[in-house]
Order: structure tokens, then C-alpha cells, then sequence
């Protein structure tokens, strides 16, 4: 093979020059990750919230208040989206809601005061331009943004996204990856040289490949993608490292991922076809975790694998899908069946499933998305307070009941990690030992020692794994990553269209900081060990279609200006269309 | 939707929950990631006078020579199946693999690392073989410098060839424990130099008294009882004697408080850490003691415990005037040739008075005088004391022997425990003279 004489000249005659490589190469890393990471976060940190304005309500007086969201509550209070602060005006009185065709209607919610259209009182009802609504005896008419100010916006919302090109952010990424190849063309051991170097090449031509896709598409953002690509960049690296002949596998699911990414993407472009898919997903998340209760197979305690031929995978990753997809709802929904209560039934059939497994870590996370939906449903924080109760004396409960000696050992030396450095606190240890060994700069990809120590690490522990490859500076931009998701996620709540978006993207980027949370810190003895995955970084082909999956919900809520192929761009077509 | 949009708030708690997180975990680093490198299994371990004990260089993995030496080094060093954890490895495995935050362990190359100890291979070899597989332990320390040149626990083992432990519950009790660090002993009659010292300091006069002995006396409600009837004894003969009867006196005069007062002091209730390990802790305590119990704690009974090695600085501090350095195991660290750790001498802080130390002192050489006979000291100006500890029911008592050399060439503090020994001096004493005789030839 030519990759693999390579490997034996850097192996023998040039080592010296292999050497000098992976010293350049282990400053270069960093400042090469810094920038990448640097450039993909600032745009999403730093984007314009400039309201859409998606139609226009006449008062009487001839003030023109602004339709800001696809779904919005008009009413007396403060929060609503529409201030109508009369007193014969509900504090909640009505939903007005776009739909993706550009059609209106309105919904009544309030307790006391009538909504009535064109003189006709009505419960729910389709609205056109021109008509007159009346809540509580004020009357207001629905209006339409003309062309030029749909351009206005258009040239406001796109201005930001100019910041910086994705391509040459994506370019760097390929500059990062194919030197991650060389370093391993140069020092890795001759029979991982094929798949190490290929496999960090097809990564590179599937980001490639993917970001062609959505140009064609003309979608010009790419920054979440990039990042994802980024930290399954250092995720395949760790692989070559510790389990080389999973890299097919790895590979053939990242692939999946992004397909799922694209289905998943296009099912919330259309809000009536996610809604359709609600149902589908509410039948299949129950489904797979049934399916894995009776097929299920016990791996390191948890009940939580199925295995098919010689693969074995975690339904409960995909499940988390189906979860989002469940808990999401329009606000319309959301304001008149106020109670949590179907949603609440499924969420604990799901968690006693994964309690069934002994899935601890698992559980946990879906309790975090549970508490989050409800959170953003609405719940009053007293209610929510009472759930998360509940369901601490449920786990206490069921500990008492069967303690799963896995979790029992995992809990009694949380945060005494050192007083038991070859018992209980043996993986924590290793993994500081290897972090400090590692440095800010690490030892250089392939040439780790953490994985003879400990099982998972490339699991469990992978933060520990990145960081001694490495280094620290390295180690910790995944984690930034994460964070600057979550705020992107937080910030663009406020311009989001639907509740459903913002709803489904919560709940993603709340799973996926959680399993960083638990991740990383049980990883530092910070937190009890509860062996779930690092998105995206992790070896693990379930938890990687997963973590595409949430990333196309965080996606669907991305409201810039021709950002997101997960949103359907709205044509000044069919804006005159209504007029 | 606003609503919506503030509860979206939770985001930014999360995020700020791993911020703060990743600040927790840059912190520790930065102030401690040298603490998270263990022991590498590299570099090379020598004695005082540069004996080989370990030598993982070059992809070796070699011990001392002499199986006797292994087996002396077995509570230092560590075994190989992780029964026996090598903290004081651990606690340089920074410098021995010339560690530093920023370039983690990448730049050593083949350079390796060197610890010196300050124990004497000959030392630790006389040692084993003067206690013959009896259980027990034994330390020697200059208390001048705080060099421990030489520390024993009893049973052992060569870690070449490991024994059926398992086997032989019997011989091989608590072979894992390092028994002079991470044991704590009834003390018997060696803490009659805790009660002499504080009456020394407390009672005036107490140097010329004379106390009165049938063998027996009443002090609270119950009945202290003497190994035999001394009749009028003074206070030198009290301590040379070990009198039961004429300290329980004392103590009582003292009183709980203050003795408790000179027991913490001297750190009977203390840890000593050094090198990465931590002394197990002794007891005194009085705090729910009638007046006879806290009279009996004074005579080294009640439940009174010492740690050998804790009890040893003591016994440094009485002959170097009231003040000792603290013991130590590792001299110097180095790394490719680049010294990164030098032992610097420290002190544990004036205990005493110069005047009662002297006192003491002398009065504990009068006893090696007297009872103990100077030529198993070296010959050399010694000051000691023994003691028996009752163990229980049908048990022989544990012997102890607690004292000093004070020499300007050999200023040396030891204490020794033989378990099961029967009476402290005649179990101890031989053992002493070997060990003290190695060690002033490793000194030499």
C-alpha cells in the first residue's frame, strides 16, 4: 500500500522529520481550533436580532403595531407579543397565527370578552388581509408588509450573516483535518494508517459535500454545521487512536447523521408537516424503547443496547429525537390545552422504560429535556418545581428500592476520586493523570497512553482522551462549542417564529449541554460519574445520529436571513400573492 | 412568543453552569495538575549512599539486589499488585518524570528521573533481619536533619517473590500496613515521658520529690496497680523504674487538662505528613475521663494510642533541646540531571523547654544506665525508655522502646515495637543495638 510506505519511512528514516511535525503541528492545533471555533461562534454570538415583521394590525387610532412572530398573543398583559392595553381586552385574549403558506387565522383563548371577525363572533378562524378583527369592542385590521419593506428587512438580517464566509471557515477546518491525516500518516502504527488518514479525508469530503448541498440550496450559513464537523474531527481522531477498526463505523454514521440532519431539517421546514410527524414520532420513540426492553441486552451494567448481526446500538439516543418532536407544539396548542398532563404520561412511560434499563445517565438527560419543555410550555415554575420533586423521589424511590451496584459505586466516590485511586475513583484518577500529562499542547494524536487505562475512554472519559492527545487548549474548545450553541440557541428565542421551533430547539441544546455537563465534569470527579456521550465527540455510532438529529432542531430555530434550509425562505412573491 | 423568549433564559443558566465548570477545572489545573501525575514506573530510586533500589530506566524494571533489601523497601516503595500503594512515589511522580504544566510530559525524551532516599539500604537490611520475621517496627531519624536513615515494618515480604499471603493469615497479619506510618500503638510505659515532661514544666520542684510506692494506691475510686513495691522513690528512680504508682500521682496532680494540654503539644493526637504520606493519628483523650481513667492515661494506659513515627519526633525533640526537625524520606529529586526537588529541614517548633529537655534526657540516660546497659547504644551517650502494652486476654503484650543517641556525629531518635515481645526491653534492646550500629556505619 503507498499510505502505508509512507508510514514506514516517517516510522524509520524520517523520523526525525515526523518528530519535528507533531511539535509544529501540536502548537499549530490549537490556533488553528481557537480561529475555526473563533469564526464559527462569533456570528451566532453576535447576530442582529432584528424582528421579522410578517404583517401589520391597524388600530383604530391608525397605529400600525407590528406581527413580529408566526404565533402571537395578543392581549392586555405585558407578555404578550401584541400589547393591547385596554381594559375591556382579556390579559390573554387571542392567538394570531401564520402559517407556512402565508395564511393567517386567529384563535380565542381568553376567559371573558369575545373575538369576533368582520362583525361575526367566532372561536377559531381563518383570516385574509382586510379583515376586521374585534377583541373586546376594539376593533383592528390585518395588514400586509409590502415588497419593499420585506427587501428592507431582507438587507438588515443579511448584513450581520456577511461577517464571516463559511467556506473559508470550512477551509480551515479541511487545513486542521488534512494535517490531522499527515500527523497520522506519520505516526501511526502501520495497519491503523488506512483507515486513520481515510477516514479523517472522507470526513473532510462529507463536510464538503454537505456544505455544497445547502449552497445549492442557497442557504449561506454554515457555522453549527462547522462546528459539528469540528468536534467529530477530533472525535474520529480519538478513535484511530483507541479503536481504529470502528473509524468504517464511526464514518458510516456520521454520513447517517447528516442524512438524518436533512430529513429531520426538512420535516420542520413545513410547520403542518411536523405536525403531522408529531404522531409518527410520539409511536416510534415508545416503540423503540419496547423494542429494546424485550431485545435488549445488558453492556456495563445498562440494559440499554440492541444488537443486530454483529451492531449493536442505543434506541435511546434516537428516541431523544422523538422526544423533541413530541414536546414541541404551536403556541395556539399550547394556550388552549394549557395542561402538560398527555405529555407528562408519556414523558414518565419513557423514563420508567429507561429505569426498566437501569439507563441512569440516560434518564437523566430526558428528565432535563422533560423539565425544559414544560419550562418553555409555560409550566408555572411552581409546577415545574413539583415535577422535578416527583421525580427526585421517584429515582430515590427506585434506588432504594433495587440500587444498581454500577450507580452505587459510581455515586459513593463521587468527589473522593484521589482517596481511592485504584478502587472506585480509579477511572477519574487516570483520566487527571493523563490531562496533566497531556499539557496545554498534548502528546500528539495517536500517542496517548489513556486508553490501556480505562475502558470508556474514548466514551465516558473521551474529554479526558482529547486532552492528553491534544492538550488542554484543544480539549476544552468542544466544550465552548456547546456553550456558544446554547446562547445562539437563547438569543434567537426572541425573533423565533413558531413556539414549535424554539420549543424543539430548547430542548436539543438543553440535551446536548446537559450530556456535555455529565460528560465532562463525571469525567473531573466534579459530578458522579454517569457514563453518557460527549455530542458529536464521543465513539459511539447511536449517540452521532443523534447529536445530528438535535442539531437540526437548534437549526430549524436559526431565523437569519437565508441561514437554515430547516426554514423555508419566504419569496416577496408570495407576500403579493396575499395582497 | 415573549414569553417564550425569556424562559429561553435557561439556555444562558446552562451555559453559564459549564462555564463555571470548565473555571473549576482550569483553576485545579493550573494550581494542581502536578498533583494529578502519579509515579510514571520511570526513573531510578537510590539509598543515601547511592545503592540502587529501583531502576525502571530504559525500559527496565529492576529492584535492589539483596532480597533482603527488597523486602526492607516493601512499605516504601510499594508491591507490584497494588496492595501496598507507593505514595511517596506518587508524590514526585511530577519531578521524576519532569513534568510541567504547559508541556505536560512531551518533552522528556529519554531523560529519566533519580530520587535519592535519605534510609540506608545496610540500615534497612539490618533491620529486617534483626527483627527475624517478629511483627513490629522500627524507625531511626537524625533529629538534627530529619533524615530517617532507617524505616522497617515487620512482617514483610520481596516483592520478587511474593509469599501465599493469603495462606498464612497468621504470619503475614497486616503485612500491607506500613506499621511505623499508618499504625497507632498502646503506648505502655513509654508515656511516662509525656507525664514526666509536663510535671517537669508544671510542678515545681517535682525534680526533687520523693513519692511514695506499696505497690498499689487508691486515686479516685479505683485502684492503680504498680509492678512492684518501690517504697520511697524519687522522681529520676520513678521514671527509671516505671512506676505505676508515683506517676499516676503525678498525673493526678496535673490533671486532665493540662496533661491533655502537653500530649497535643508533643502532637500524640496528631498527623505528621511528609513525601506523601500521612501518619495515622494517636489519641489521647480525656474528655469523658473519671479522675482515675485520666491518672491511668498519665501511666500510658486508658486508651492511649501513639504513632511510632509521631512518638519518634518526640523523642528527637527531648534530645536536641526541646525542638527536633521533622523526619523525612526523600533527599533530593532530579530529572535528566536537573535537580527538581531538594529536601530543606523543618522544624515542628519549640515543644519543650531547653531546661526540662535537658532534664528529661538526662533522667532517660540514667535508665539506659541502669537498666539497659549503654553498650547496646553504640556505647554512645543514650537516653531511653521501654514499655509494655497489654494486649488482651491470653495475648503476650507488645514490647516498645522509645529513645535517643546524643552525639554530635550521631544525633539519632528511634523507636521501636516489637508485637507480642513480652517485657519492652529485652524484646527491643537487641534490636536497637543492630539497627543503631548500621546506621552509624551509614552515616560514616
Amino acid at each position: 500500500m503507498f499510505l502505508q510506505t509512507i508510514n514506514e519511512y516517517f516510522r524509520t528514516d524520517g523520523r526525525q522529520l515526523a518528530q519535528v511535525f507533531c511539535t509544529v503541528f501540536s502548537f499549530l492545533a490549537p490556533a488553528l481550533g481557537i480561529l475555526i471555533l473563533w469564526r464559527c461562534v462569533k456570528p451566532l454570538l453576535r447576530f442582529r436580532r432584528e424582528p421579522e415583521t410578517w404583517a401589520w394590525l391597524v388600530m383604530p387610532d391608525g397605529q400600525q403595531l407590528p406581527v413580529t412572530h408566526w404565533e402571537n398573543i395578543i392581549g392586555r398583559s405585558k407578555g404578550c407579543d401584541i400589547i393591547v392595553n385596554l381594559s375591556t381586552v382579556s390579559r390573554n385574549h387571542a392567538v394570531l397565527t401564520r402559517y407556512d403558506d402565508g395564511s393567517w387565522s386567529i384563535t380565542e383563548i381568553g376567559s371573558r370578552g369575545a373575538v369576533s371577525v368582520n362583525g361575526e363572533q367566532v372561536a377559531v378562524c381563518a383570516l385574509h388581509y382586510g379583515d376586521v378583527i374585534s377583541l373586546g369592542g376594539v376593533e383592528m385590521v390585518l395588514a400586509p408588509t409590502t415588497a419593499e419593506e420585506v427587501e428592507e428587512q431582507k438587507y438588515y438580517r443579511t448584513r450581520p450573516a456577511a461577517m464571516a464566509s463559511p467556506g473559508l471557515t470550512l477551509f480551515l477546518l479541511t487545513v486542521f483535518q488534512l494535517l490531522t491525516a499527515l500527523q497520522f500518516l506519520m505516526s501511526s502504527k502501520p495497519e491503523k494508517v488506512l483507515w486513520s488518514v481515510g477516514g479523517v479525508l472522507a470526513l473532510c469530503a462529507l463536510g464538503w459535500l454537505l456544505f455544497l448541498t445547502l449552497k445549492i440550496m442557497r442557504r449561506s450559513s454554515f457555522e453549527v454545521e462547522t462546528l459539528a464537523f469540528f468536534i467529530s474531527t477530533l472525535g474520529l481522531a480519538v478513535i484511530a487512536s483507541s479503536d481504529a477498526a470502528s473509524i468504517p463505523k464511526q464514518l458510516v454514521c456520521i454520513a447517517g447523521g447528516v442524512v438524518i440532519y436533512l430529513l429531520l431539517g426538512w420535516s420542520l421546514r413545513d410547520l403542518s408537516r411536523a405536525k403531522r410527524f408529531r404522531y409518527i414520532a410520539a409511536v416510534a420513540g415508545l416503540a423503540l424503547l419496547a423494542a429494546n426492553l424485550v431485545l435488549g441486552r445488558e453492556i456495563n451494567g445498562a440494559k440499554n443496547w440492541i444488537a443486530i448481526g454483529s451492531m449493536s446500538f442505543q434506541p435511546s439516543e434516537l428516541v431523544k429525537l422523538c422526544f423533541i418532536y413530541v414536546g414541541a407544539s404551536t403556541m395556539d396548542r399550547i394556550v388552549t390545552k394549557r395542561n402538560l398532563f398527555s405529555f407528562i404520561v408519556y414523558s414518565g412511560a419513557i423514563c420508567g422504560c429507561l429505569a426498566l434499563m437501569n439507563d441512569f445517565g440516560t434518564a437523566l438527560i430526558f428528565f432535563a429535556a422533560l423539565v425544559v419543555i414544560c419550562l418553555m410550555r409555560g409550566g408555572s415554575f411552581s409546577a415545574i418545581s413539583l415535577l422535578a420533586t416527583l421525580a427526585v423521589c421517584a429515582a430515590m424511590l427506585l434506588l432504594v428500592i433495587d440500587i444498581p451496584p454500577h450507580v452505587l459505586r459510581r455515586f459513593s466516590t463521587w468527589g473522593h476520586a484521589w482517596d481511592d485511586p485504584l478502587g472506585g475513583g480509579y477511572d477519574q484518577v487516570k483520566s487527571m493523570m493523563c490531562i496533566a500529562s497531556g499539557g496545554l499542547f498534548g502528546l500528539g494524536a495517536g500517542n496517548g497512553m489513556f486508553t490501556h487505562y480505562v475502558m470508556a475512554a474514548d466514551t465516558d472519559y473521551v474529554f479526558a482522551f482529547v486532552c492528553e492527545e491534544w492538550g488542554l487548549i484543544v480539549g476544552i474548545l468542544p466544550i465552548l462549542a456547546i456553550i456558544a450553541l446554547g446562547v445562539f440557541v437563547a438569543r434567537s428565542a426572541s425573533v423565533g417564529r413558531s413556539s414549535f421551533y424554539t420549543i424543539g430547539a430548547c430542548a436539543a441544546v438543553a440535551i446536548m449541554m446537559t450530556q456535555t455537563i455529565l460528560n465532562v465534569f463525571g469525567t473531573m470527579d466534579l459530578l458522579p460519574m454517569t457514563g453518557v456521550t460527549f455530542p458529536f465527540l464521543s465513539n459511539g455510532g447511536s449517540s452521532m445520529l443523534a447529536s445530528w438529529g438535535l442539531l437540526a432542531f437548534i437549526k430549524a430555530a436559526d431565523t437569519r436571513q437565508d441561514a437554515s434550509f430547516a426554514v423555508r425562505t419566504v419569496r416577496s412573491e408570495e407576500v403579493e400573492q396575499y395582497e | 412568543m415573549s414569553k417564550l423568549a425569556r424562559r429561553a433564559w435557561f439556555a444562558y443558566f446552562l451555559a453559564a453552569a459549564m462555564l463555571a465548570g470548565l473555571i473549576v477545572i482550569l483553576v485545579r489545573y493550573a494550581v494542581g495538575a502536578e498533583d494529578w501525575m502519579p509515579f510514571q514506573n520511570s526513573g531510578m530510586v537510590v539509598d543515601r549512599s547511592g545503592t540502587m533500589l529501583m531502576d525502571n530506566t530504559d525500559g527496565k524494571s529492576e529492584l535492589a539486589d539483596n532480597a533482603t533489601v527488597r523486602a526492607a523497601m516493601l512499605h516504601i516503595l510499594g508491591d507490584t499488585q497494588g496492595y501496598i500503594s507507593p505514595y511517596l512515589l506518587n508524590e514526585y511522580g511530577d519531578e521524576m518524570s519532569g513534568y510541567d504544566r504547559i508541556t505536560g510530559t512531551r518533552h522528556a525524551g529519554n531523560s529519566y528521573g533519580k530520587m535519592q532516599l535519605t534510609v540506608s539500604a545496610y540500615a534497612q537490611e539490618a533491620a529486617v533481619y534483626a527483627f527475624g520475621g517478629q511483627k513490629g517496627t522500627i524507625g531511626v531519624y537524625n533529629y538534627k536533619t530529619g533524615e530517617i536513615l532507617c524505616m522497617v515494618s515487620s512482617p514483610t515480604y520481596d516483592p520478587r517473590n511474593v509469599p501465599d499471603v493469603a495462606g498464612n493469615p497468621d504470619a503475614y497479619e497486616g503485612v500491607y500496613v506500613n506499621r511505623f506510618l499508618h499504625s497507632a500503638y498502646a503506648p505502655g510505659s513509654t508515656f511516662k515521658l509525656v507525664t514526666a515532661a509536663a510535671a517537669l514544666e508544671e510542678l515545681d520542684g517535682v525534680e526533687n520529690r520523693t513519692f511514695h510506692c506499696d505497690g498499689s494506691a487508691l486515686i479516685g475510686d479505683e485502684v492503680v496497680i504498680c509492678n512492684a513495691v518501690h517504697g520511697d522513690i524519687s522522681f529520676n528512680e520513678a521514671l527509671c523504674r516505671s512506676c505505676n504508682v508515683a506517676f499516676a500521682t503525678i498525673a493526678q496532680e496535673l490533671g486532665a487538662e493540662k496533661l491533655s494540654q502537653y500530649a497535643d503539644a508533643f502532637g500524640v493526637g496528631k498527623s505528621l505528613a511528609f513525601d506523601g504520606f500521612i501518619t495515622k493519628k494517636g489519641n489521647f483523650d480525656l474528655s469523658d475521663a473519671t479522675t482515675f481513667e485520666a491518672a491511668w492515661a498519665g501511666v500510658g494506659q486508658y486508651t492511649d494510642q501513639i504513632n511510632p513515627c509521631q512518638y519518634m519526633t518526640f523523642m528527637g525533640a527531648i534530645a536536641n533541646g526541646g525542638e527536633a526537625a521533622l523526619p523525612y524520606l526523600v533527599e533530593r529529586v532530579s530529572f535528566g540531571g536537573q535537580e527538581q526537588y531538594h529536601a530543606e529541614r523543618k522544624t515542628g517548633g519549640r515543644i519543650l523547654d531547653q531546661k526540662t529537655a535537658d532534664e528529661l534526657a538526662e533522667m532517660m540516660h540514667y535508665n539506659v544506665v541502669n537498666n539497659y546497659g549503654e553498650w547496646y547504644f553504640s556505647g554512645l551517650y543514650a537516653g531511653a525508655k521501654s514499655g509494655t502494652a497489654e494486649r488482651g486476654e491470653g495475648q503476650t503484650p507488645n514490647a516498645l522502646l522509645a529513645g535517643f543517641v546524643r552525639d554530635e556525629d550521631y544525633p539519632l531518635a528511634f523507636v521501636v515495637i516489637v508485637e507480642g515481645g513480652g517485657a519492652g526491653s529485652t524484646a527491643c534492646t537487641p534490636i536497637i543495638r543492630q539497627v543503631l550500629d548500621a546506621c552509624i556505619v551509614a552515616m560514616n
